[in-house]
C-alpha cells in the first residue's frame, strides 16, 4: 500500500481547488461575505474545457475586507502587493502562502462603476453554491459569471473566454447579461468585450477600454486612465502615481525587498522610458507634420 | 444486544480533490488537506483508491469491498492494507471514526 505524504509539490491545479476551500474556511469562521470567481469557481459550459487557473480569485464584501486579510494571514498568507500597486483600478491585491500560492482578494471587478458595496451586493443576490475541494462555495450566478468572464476578457485584451461566455449564450442570455451590466453600471467595458466599444466613444472610459482591447504604450495607458478618472483629485493621483516605482511588484520581480538604491535605479529608468515615449512620439509628430506640408 | 459497528468517513473539515475530477493523470492521486492549516496530503496509487472507498463512508467491511472494485482484487488480498491505511487517516484527522 503506497504511503500518504504531504504534498507541497500537489500541482497548481490542485493547489487552487484546496486553496479556494482554505479561503471559504476561513471566510466561514469569520462571517465573511465572498464570491469565488474564474478557475474552478466557473460554471460547467461557461469556459473552454482544460483552462486551469493558477491562482485563486475572490470578490469579498468590501466592508469584510479587514477581517479577511486578518484571516489570510492568521495562517500564514502574506501580502505582497496592496490595492493601490495591485492593478490600474486599484481593485485587487495580492497574498502568497507557500502551501497554497496566490490569493487574488478583488474588493470591486475591472468595468464595474457603481459603488463596490452595492455592486457586491447585487452579484451575491442570485448567488450559487458550487462544489470546489468538495467544499460548498459562494459563486455569481450563470448570468453574472458570464459578465465577470467577459469583462475579464477586455481587460486583458481579449481572451477565449468571451468566446465561451458571450458568443455561447442564447439571445435572452445576452439580453440578461446587458440587464445586469446596466445596473453595475459596466456597459462600456462589457462593449468593449462584445466588439461594441465604438458605439461609447464619448464614453470617459473609452480610451481606457480600447487601450486594454488593443493594446498600447504606457502614455497610451496614461493618458486613458487620466481621462478616465472621474474627478480632479483622482486625476492628480494618478500622476502621483504615474512617476513612483511600483516597490510591490520590484519585490515580486526581485524575490525580495528591494534597496534603496535599486529603487531609485528604477525611477531613473522609468523617467528615461517615459522620455524615450514622448521624443518618439514627438518626432513622428514632426515628421507627419513635415510630410503633410 | 447488537454489537457496535465502527463506521468511517472523511472528516468534516478535509477538503479534497482526485486527479480524475483534474485532468484524469495516469496514477489515482488524491489531494487532501485539512481546514484552514493544512498542510496538503498526497495520497497516491491504492491510497488513493481507499479514501475513494471512503469517501461514500461505510463500515471497514464497506470500505474494503468498495476499494476491491475499484482496483479489481479480491477484498481479502487487500483487507489488511486498507485497515492499516484507514486508522493512519484516522490518526492524522483526515478521516473519522462515528
Amino acid at each position: 500500500m503506497d504511503e500518504h505524504r504531504e504534498g507541497r509539490a500537489a500541482p497548481i491545479a490542485a493547489r487552487v481547488h484546496l486553496a479556494h476551500a482554505v479561503v471559504q474556511k476561513l471566510a466561514d469562521d469569520r462571517d465573511v461575505d465572498l464570491l469565488h470567481l474564474k478557475g474552478p469557481a466557473v460554471l460547467p459550459g461557461l469556459r473552454a474545457e482544460g483552462r486551469q487557473s493558477s491562482d485563486v480569485d475572490v470578490l469579498v464584501r468590501p466592508s469584510h475586507l479587514a477581517r479577511l486579510v486578518e484571516a489570510l494571514e492568521s495562517v500564514g498568507f502574506e501580502q505582497r502587493t496592496d490595492f493601490s500597486t495591485g492593478s490600474a483600478f486599484a481593485h485587487a491585491a495580492n497574498w502568497w502562502h507557500d502551501d497554497w500560492g496566490w490569493v487574488d482578494v478583488h474588493t470591486s471587478w475591472p468595468g464595474v462603476t457603481i459603488d463596490a458595496e452595492e455592486a457586491y451586493a447585487v452579484l451575491a443576490r442570485t448567488l450559487v453554491h458550487r462544489q470546489i475541494a468538495h467544499r460548498p462555495c459562494p459563486v455569481p450566478d450563470r448570468t453574472s459569471q458570464r459578465l465577470i468572464l467577459v469583462l475579464h476578457s477586455a481587460r486583458s485584451g481579449g481572451t477565449a473566454d468571451a468566446d465561451h461566455a458571450w458568443a455561447g449564450a442564447e439571445p435572452e442570455e445576452q439580453d440578461a447579461v446587458r440587464r445586469l451590466a446596466a445596473e453595475l453600471g459596466a456597459e462600456v467595458a462589457l462593449a468593449a468585450g462584445i466588439g461594441e466599444l465604438e458605439l461609447h466613444r464619448g464614453d470617459p472610459s473609452y480610451l481606457l477600454w480600447r487601450y486594454f482591447s488593443e493594446g498600447g504604450t504606457r502614455l497610451d495607458e496614461w493618458r486613458a486612465r487620466l481621462a478616465a478618472a472621474p474627478t480632479l483629485r483622482a486625476k492628480a493621483a494618478l500622476v502621483t502615481a504615474a512617476t513612483r516605482v511600483n516597490r510591490d511588484h520590484l519585490r515580486m520581480e526581485l524575490g525580495r525587498t528591494p534597496t534603496r538604491d535599486e529603487v531609485r535605479e528604477r525611477q531613473r529608468l522609468r523617467v528615461r522610458r517615459a522620455v524615450a515615449e514622448v521624443s518618439s512620439r514627438a518626432a513622428k509628430g514632426a515628421t507627419r507634420r513635415w510630410r503633410r506640408s | 444486544m447488537a454489537a457496535v459497528v465502527t463506521r468511517y468517513r472523511i472528516a468534516d473539515d478535509v477538503a479534497w480533490v482526485s486527479e480524475e475530477e483534474l485532468d484524469g493523470g495516469e496514477t489515482p492521486t488524491a489531494y487532501l488537506t485539512r481546514l484552514p492549516k493544512g498542510p496538503p496530503i498526497l495520497l497516491e496509487g491504492s491510497g488513493c483508491v481507499v479514501w475513494l472507498a471512503l469517501a461514500d463512508g461505510g463500515t471497514l467491511d464497506e470500505v474494503v469491498t468498495a476499494a476491491a472494485a475499484m482496483s479489481g482484487t479480491g477484498p481479502e488480498e487487500i483487507r489488511e492494507d486498507v485497515e492499516t491505511l484507514v486508522d493512519q487517516l484516522v490518526i492524522i484527522g483526515v478521516a473519522r471514526e462515528d
